[in-house]
């Protein structure tokens, strides 16, 4: 489908940016019925990562190149990311051990969706700055109904300090890990 | 460097975000809302108190509706099906939660949660379904004690494998005290586990850099070496 919607990449954007916003509120909606969190929580990422199929690696932000300093860069990016839930950790939340690996399923797939296939669309639209705020405007539309409205702009600007780390660095390698790390540990 | 100054920018406005916002932002799948606690743990701060429920069931035929009764904060649920109670001479039947305080201690159990006590004025027949929420920043209980006075004694009425997130559920046939918890041997107390946090992070800043720096080292050397 991306292939053929390559030379139209508006529609290319309206296409991904509905998925995976439809994606990220169906598995908000769905994780809060009885026996159903684990589960929507996997599909839901899983989901988020085929927004990533037909895109060549390097366009995504994946590559082995620097790869120590893609990994370090995450580490760096999870300090920030939980640096403020770390200065308040006499009340930071626990993770239940079986949300462990739905936890690692949904960082990827939120990074591959939207730092990597949204990111790619919106740059091929318009540029990084299209890409850059775009992708943190959908981001944070798809967070509204998984947070309450008070948190939106923390998540705005997660959103903007992953998007800008893609854009800077070209990578997503870094924002998985730091996602991925920042999911697991709160 | 401009891209470093606009990243370290963005990165001080997204802390700044992310601080005001109480308790703290938090990207998982912790609920935002704090749990209200009748004895808070002591690292507890801006608690507020928990609510209690009430309802009034419907007798038709002979038979209790349908329906479910809950604390105005959410944090415990009860789900009563058709027929559930002995109505017998009754047109309805009242059933009221209610936060317990002061807080049950009892020995050789960690309770995770407020004890609430559950009444009607009929009893129950039939299994019903009980959900209670649980705090995100304790460990996760294991199961659902029941007993009939505050002082115990506590039996286990079981918890179903996985429910959602942060939440227990159970089934019982009977109403009374009702509290999530663990056996008090089944966890380490060596503090609290959301200490771990600034454990991990105090890591990771090590990781970056003390494997930042070689790392950087090396790349100035492989550069100079290409301008050579």
């Amino acid at each position: 489908m991306l292939w053929v919607l390559a030379g139209r990449p508006a529609i290319r954007v309206a296409v991904i940016a509905a998925y995976v916003v439809l994606v990220e509120w169906s598995r908000a909606l769905v994780i809060t019925a009885p026996f159903a969190a684990t589960a929507a929580l996997i599909v839901g990422g899983i989901a988020l990562m085929l927004s990533g199929a037909g895109w060549p690696l390097e366009r995504l932000g994946i590559g082995r190149s620097h790869l120590a300093l893609r990994i370090l860069g995450g580490c760096a990016l999870a300090v920030v990311l939980l640096l403020p839930a770390a200065a308040r950790a006499s009340a930071s939340p626990i993770l239940p051990a079986f949300l462990a690996v739905p936890a690692v399923v949904v960082s990827i797939g939120e990074e591959i969706a939207f730092r990597g296939a949204l990111y790619a669309a919106l740059e091929d639209l318009g540029g990084a700055p299209v890409a850059i705020i775009g992708s943190t405007a959908l981001w944070t539309a798809a967070h509204a109904l998984s947070h309450p409205p008070e948190f939106l702009v923390a998540v705005a600007g997660a959103g903007l300090l992953l998007a800008l780390w893609r854009w800077a660095c070209k990578d997503l390698v870094g924002p998985i890990i730091g996602h991925v790390i920042a999911d697991l540990a709160i | 460097m401009k891209r470093l100054a606009l990243l370290a920018s963005v990165a001080v406005v997204y802390l700044l975000a992310a601080w005001m916002v109480a308790p703290g932002f938090y990207d998982g799948f912790a609920p935002q809302q704090p749990y209200n606690w009748v004895c808070p743990p002591v690292h507890i701060s801006g608690n507020l108190p928990p609510s209690s429920g009430h309802l009034v069931i419907k007798v038709i035929n002979g038979i209790s509706d349908a329906t479910a009764a809950f604390t105005d904060d959410g944090q415990v649920v009860i789900y009563f099906n058709f027929g559930v109670f002995d109505a017998t001479g009754k047109s309805v039947i009242t059933v009221d939660l209610r936060p317990v305080s002061p807080c049950p201690k009892p020995s050789g159990l960690t309770l995770a949660t407020n004890t609430y006590l559950i009444t009607a004025d009929a009893p129950l027949v039939k299994r019903s379904n009980l959900k209670m929420l649980y705090s995100d920043i304790v460990p996760a209980p294991s199961t659902v004690y029941l007993s009939t006075s505050a002082d115990g004694p506590w039996s286990s009425i079981g918890a179903n494998s996985q429910a959602e997130p942060f939440t227990i559920n159970t089934a019982t046939d009977r109403l009374g005290y009702f509290a999530a918890g663990y056996p008090a041997n089944a966890v380490s107390h060596g503090g609290p586990s959301s200490q771990v946090l600034p454990i991990v992070i105090a890591g990771l800043i090590i990781l970056v850099l003390v494997a930042g720096i070689p790392v950087a080292m090396i790349r100035r050397r492989n550069r100079n070496g290409e301008a050579e």
